[in-house]
């Protein structure tokens, strides 16, 4: 019985202190009150595991204490004691939430067995309580992972069903703008009109074009090559490729990669890829000036590769949807909301991981983490078994 | 320089898309033909003389795939390339394993296409060259030794 910590509120001193003294000596820690008033003073000091309570005391009554303690802490167990024959106030007691109750004069030993019963229905209460709060996680979680994924391949069906009148309206548009430039049409009246006009076919098929793809290359899954790729040289060049666009906008990238093992069994394309999508928001967060820094950890197992940038920052209420498809904050034509939706399952497709790190104002840092080989990949892969396999336990569980 | 026409055959499914592609190449000067199947392309090819065909990987009953095998059988110089949707690159890559010269992603751009069509053209044209010649000197070989 240690750390339980157990008031004994009882108007009789008398009453108190014996049983103080032998329960002390059982392990408990005791803490003691005269009345209702100090009962409630005690409790709102430090939160108490058992309380001990006397149902005739003057002022407040032990049902009015007991009413008060299951309203603010619901977690307290509330043992009554009543006078011998008015076992209705025991009754009572119990029916507005005390664990028992037990007749004065107390035996001692049957008082500390229901101190113990309650303790332990107290315990098993958190339990239940915690297995109740990891279930609803999960279950939040499963529900947006399921989400997001049949969002993915919905999306990615009605992009491949978008590409075939898509070619239609782009062969219409150039057959148009072919006629247009031909010598018969030089006179045409209103010719600039119909030159324009398609001019905004012409962008809107590009636009157009630029969702459907961007989406299909994320069901490029069967094909994963994996090699040896050292990150080194794929900083190098994706910096190097991206270089052009950071100095127009005076942003200075830095790469701190010394010390670090860059050499990782993985998708060279893809992570080229991740790469490139990481550089090219960290450029579009920055107004202008700024520093973006690209950096690489290791650890045996694991790689930790981070862009940072000092631009704008992501709000907090916008972290939670950055991965979501057509998540975008920027205005309509400029970004379809597919990038990081697609290198996130890239990024998991390696056995990886993506951490955001924002501040509105300060900069975002985006840490991908990936695993040093394929074995070390196996073994995410078998979390993800366990994880699946709870994930369907609290699905099948008919009780939740 | 006068542009000698290429003889193109378009084959897609989708007739919309044919009828427009079809249009615009005849526009640049090429002698276009076309057919919406597999079977029917194979048809048009015992009727022309066709230099190139555009074909789509996904079309119903014998894909893309399938023709471009069965091409590569009856006509080993006619040139082939793949138009593919955006998720099938690998099955383009897989075509021109099997002799396509090259493939594109549907929608193509225009430029793109014309490059294409150009180079192929010129592949056939080149080959044709080369067997004309090895024609020419097996038959004046021929010609001496007798």
């Amino acid at each position: 019985m240690e750390n339980i910590r157990l008031l004994l509120v009882d108007d009789e001193s008398d009453f108190r202190a014996p049983l103080k003294k032998r329960l002390h000596k059982r392990g408990f820690t005791i803490l003691e009150a005269g009345s209702g008033d100090e009962c409630q003073a005690v409790m709102k000091e430090a939160a108490v595991d058992v309380v001990v309570l006397d149902v005739k005391m003057p002022g407040m009554s032990g049902i009015e204490v007991l009413a008060w303690i299951k309203e603010n802490y619901q977690k307290t167990e509330v043992i009554m004691l009543t006078g011998h024959a008015s076992a209705v106030d025991g009754v009572e007691g119990i029916k507005q939430g005390a664990f028992d109750y037990l007749t004065k004069p107390v035996e001692f030993d049957h008082l500390v067995q229901k101190i113990g019963q309650a303790v332990e229905k107290s315990r098993r209460d958190a339990e239940k309580q915690q297995e109740a709060e990891f279930k609803a996680k999960m279950e939040q979680q499963m529900i947006s992972t399921e989400r997001l994924a049949s969002l993915g391949t919905l999306s990615t069906g009605i992009a491949h069903e978008i590409d075939n009148p898509l070619a239609i309206i782009k062969e219409s548009a150039e057959y148009m703008r072919l006629l247009l430039g031909k010598a018969e049409h030089a006179d045409m009246p209103r010719k600039s009109d119909f030159e324009n006009a398609v001019g905004k076919i012409e962008t809107a098929i590009e636009r157009a074009k630029r969702i459907t793809h961007q989406l299909l290359g994320f069901v490029r899954k069967p094909a994963t090559f994996f090699a040896e790729t050292d990150l080194n040289v794929l900083v190098a060049e994706t910096v190097e490729f991206a270089a052009k666009e950071a100095e127009s906008k005076g942003i200075q990238i830095v790469q701190d990669m010394e010390g670090a093992n860059g050499i990782i069994w993985s998708d060279p394309y893809e992570i080229r890829q991740i790469l490139f999508n990481l550089l090219t928001n960290a450029i579009a967060a920055i107004e202008s000036g700024g520093t973006i820094t690209v950096s690489l950890k290791d650890t045996d197992s694991r790689v930790m590769l981070c862009v940072e940038d000092t631009g704008e920052g992501i709000p907090k209420e916008n972290l939670e949807k950055i991965f979501e498809p057509f998540f975008t904050t920027k205005p309509p034509g400029k970004g379809t909301g597919l990038g990081l939706y697609v290198m996130n399952g890239i990024t998991k497709r390696l056995g990886g991981k993506i951490d955001i790190t924002s501040r509105v104002g300060k900069g975002t840092r985006f840490q991908v983490t990936l695993p040093r080989s394929r074995e070390a990949c196996g073994d995410m892969g078998e979390n993800k078994e366990l994880c699946v396999d709870i994930l369907n336990k609290i699905k099948g569980d008919p009780a939740t | 320089m006068i542009k000698i026409p290429a003889k193109v055959l378009i084959v897609d499914d989708e007739k919309d898309f044919v009828e427009m592609f079809s249009l615009r190449l005849k526009e640049t000067g090429e002698k276009v033909f076309t057919a919406h199947s597999g079977q029917a392309c194979l048809e048009k090819l015992t009727q022309e003389n066709i230099d190139v065909v555009v074909l789509d990987i996904k079309m119903p009953g014998m894909d893309g795939v399938e023709t471009l095998k069965e091409i590569k059988k009856r006509y080993p110089i006619v040139e082939v390339i793949l138009l593919t949707g955006h998720g099938a690159i690998e099955t383009a890559v897989e075509g021109m394993k099997l002799g396509a010269y090259d493939y594109l992603l549907k929608p193509a751009d225009a430029n793109e296409m014309a490059k294409k069509l150009e180079g192929a053209r010129k592949r056939k044209d080149e080959q044709e060259e080369r067997i004309r010649k090895a024609e020419q000197k097996s038959l004046l070989r021929r010609g001496g030794n007798i």
